[in-house]
């Protein structure tokens, strides 16, 4: 009989042993599949800022786009992660806490006590490269390529992290001290973003030929309309990563937010969706224009991603026909003011995030939040929350690229840019058989072609 | 530099030189190599540029 009971229980020991370490390793390849799709995010952006691109510049754009994953993924092993960990309470660091993201941690490597950090490390490495994407479609046709790296560098493994730390971390102070609410990252991500591609940008300039001496704008129409738009659509796959990495697998029981509240897969679908086919009917809706159209499925998106994880699917639906409406609007209004962002980054992104997080505290006031302390979700919260991501990303985007400016280092020569950055500096033609060597029958070109 | 350990048993870190002085040494390496990347490319820019000034 003993030997009985000792022989079923290490077969229990080892059952339990054996489903821990599934537990483990479940987890891990979850993420692991995230990271995967989330490069769709970026071979998105790559198709999406290409086609934008005039032709001139097609290849310059594209090696802009490249090296931004390029630089962002050593600098967010360098210092990015250790920003996430040790800022959860704003400016001051907590040493203690930030001290398994050091870079010569035994954290920070192959490790087989923790199957965890590098996942999670390289799902917010992609996040971060995301950041820079959306400024690098914005800045196209007259960013000097070293200006660029190290903007996106200040973006995306300092600025949306910090950001991050604050606003999508479970001890971050927006959650613990104000009940914010973010499920997927409008503020630190898309906001962010957004806002510091509108400080690069009235420092930069816009492209020559964009607007008239008495103000009106020029259409410099992308060289390749159908590459942007499926660009677009392929980013929307990569959400799916996006917004996978935006939850926690325990394994041990139900899922839960970033923010530690539970929540299921199942609610990241129906909303998802829901919002996505709204933001392209506000898009349809407003404009007609495939481009806007699939922009405004981006926007849909941010516009319900604070509560993914909590709406009821017709109003994310109807949040999405809201964001897909509005972006074009915002981005007509900052053409007034002679900003020329050539993808509508700053509309999409900073104005549908912005959108997202106060909808947020309108529309789902009121939810508990885990943190011993930490008060209901409150549309207060969303604000002091909005204006912190909006001074986040605005504040370091306008002060390095003034310096930059200053210095002579933000822009090319007006000579390179008439006659085009490939031309200019890449060593290879993308169109060397002469395709879309003619304008459409009928068009003129403009000033700047 | 090289392994850190001589058993596979109740090894955590086994990343090349974990514990020692040599990830320092790469880290340190790599950060340089990532400046250096940004200052070449600026010049072959500045270059670039300037050579298309002259023709």
């Amino acid at each position: 009989m003993e030997q009985q009971i000792a022989e079923l229980t290490a077969k229990v020991a080892a059952l339990e042993e054996g489903a821990g370490w599934t537990t483990t390793i479940n987890m891990e390849v979850y993420y692991w599949w995230c990271i995967a799709f989330m490069f769709a995010i970026h071979a998105g952006f790559l198709a999406y800022e290409m086609g934008a691109s005039r032709k001139k510049n097609v290849l310059a754009s594209g090696i802009k786009n490249i090296l931004a994953l390029a630089f962002i993924i050593p600098t967010f092993f360098f210092f990015g992660w250790w920003i996430y960990l040790a800022f959860p309470n704003g400016f001051v660091p907590d040493f203690e806490a930030g001290a398994a993201g050091r870079p010569w941690d035994m954290a920070m490597g192959p490790n087989l006590s923790d199957n965890a950090t590098g996942v999670f490390w390289g799902a917010f490495a992609l996040f971060a490269a995301t950041t820079a994407s959306i400024l690098s479609g914005s800045v196209i046709e007259r960013i000097r390529l070293s200006a660029f790296i190290v903007l996106a560098v200040v973006l995306g493994s300092v600025a949306w992290i910090l950001g991050a730390s604050w606003a999508w971390h479970g001890s971050g102070w927006l959650l613990t001290e104000w009940g914010w609410h973010d499920f997927g990252a409008a503020g630190c991500v898309h906001m962010i973003a957004g806002f510091f591609a509108l400080g690069v940008l009235m420092n930069l300039g816009p492209r020559i030929g964009k607007f008239n001496p008495d103000g009106s704008a020029n259409d410099l129409s992308p060289h390749n309309l159908p590459f942007a738009v499926f660009g677009l659509m392929l980013l929307i796959v990569g959400f799916f990563g996006f917004l996978g990495g935006c939850i926690i697998y325990a394994g041990n029981g139900q899922w839960v937010s970033i923010f530690g509240n539970p929540t299921t897969l199942s609610a990241v679908a129906f909303n998802t969706l829901m919002c996505f086919a709204g933001g392209i009917m506000g898009g349809w809706i407003a404009t007609r224009d495939p481009f806007w159209m699939m922009s405004g499925a981006l926007a849909g998106i941010f516009a319900a991603a604070p509560g993914l994880d909590l709406y009821y699917p017709p109003l994310a639906f109807l949040l999405g026909v809201a964001g897909g409406a509005i972006v074009p609007q915002i981005d007509k209004l900052l053409v007034k003011f002679r900003i020329d962002d050539a993808v509508g980054a700053v509309a999409v992104h900073g104005g549908g995030g912005l959108f997202g997080v106060l909808a947020f505290g309108v529309f789902a006031a009121g939810y508990p939040n885990t943190p011993e302390g930490a008060p209901d979700t409150n549309f207060m919260g969303q604000l002091i929350g909005a204006a912190s991501m909006a001074l986040l990303g605005f504040v370091p985007g306008f002060g390095v690229s003034w310096v930059m400016k200053t210095m002579g280092a933000l822009r090319i020569p007006e000579k390179a840019e008439l006659m085009g950055m490939d031309k200019a500096k890449v060593p290879v033609a993308a169109y060397p058989d002469g395709w879309f060597d003619a304008l459409p029958a009928g068009r003129a070109a403009t000033p700047a072609e | 530099m090289g392994s850190p350990i001589t058993a596979w048993e109740g090894a955590t870190a086994i990343f090349t030189g974990a514990g020692g002085v040599t990830p320092g040494l790469f880290l340190l390496l790599s950060i340089v190599v990532c400046l250096a990347a940004i200052y070449h490319g600026a010049r072959h820019e500045t270059h670039s540029y300037e050579r298309n000034r002259l023709e």
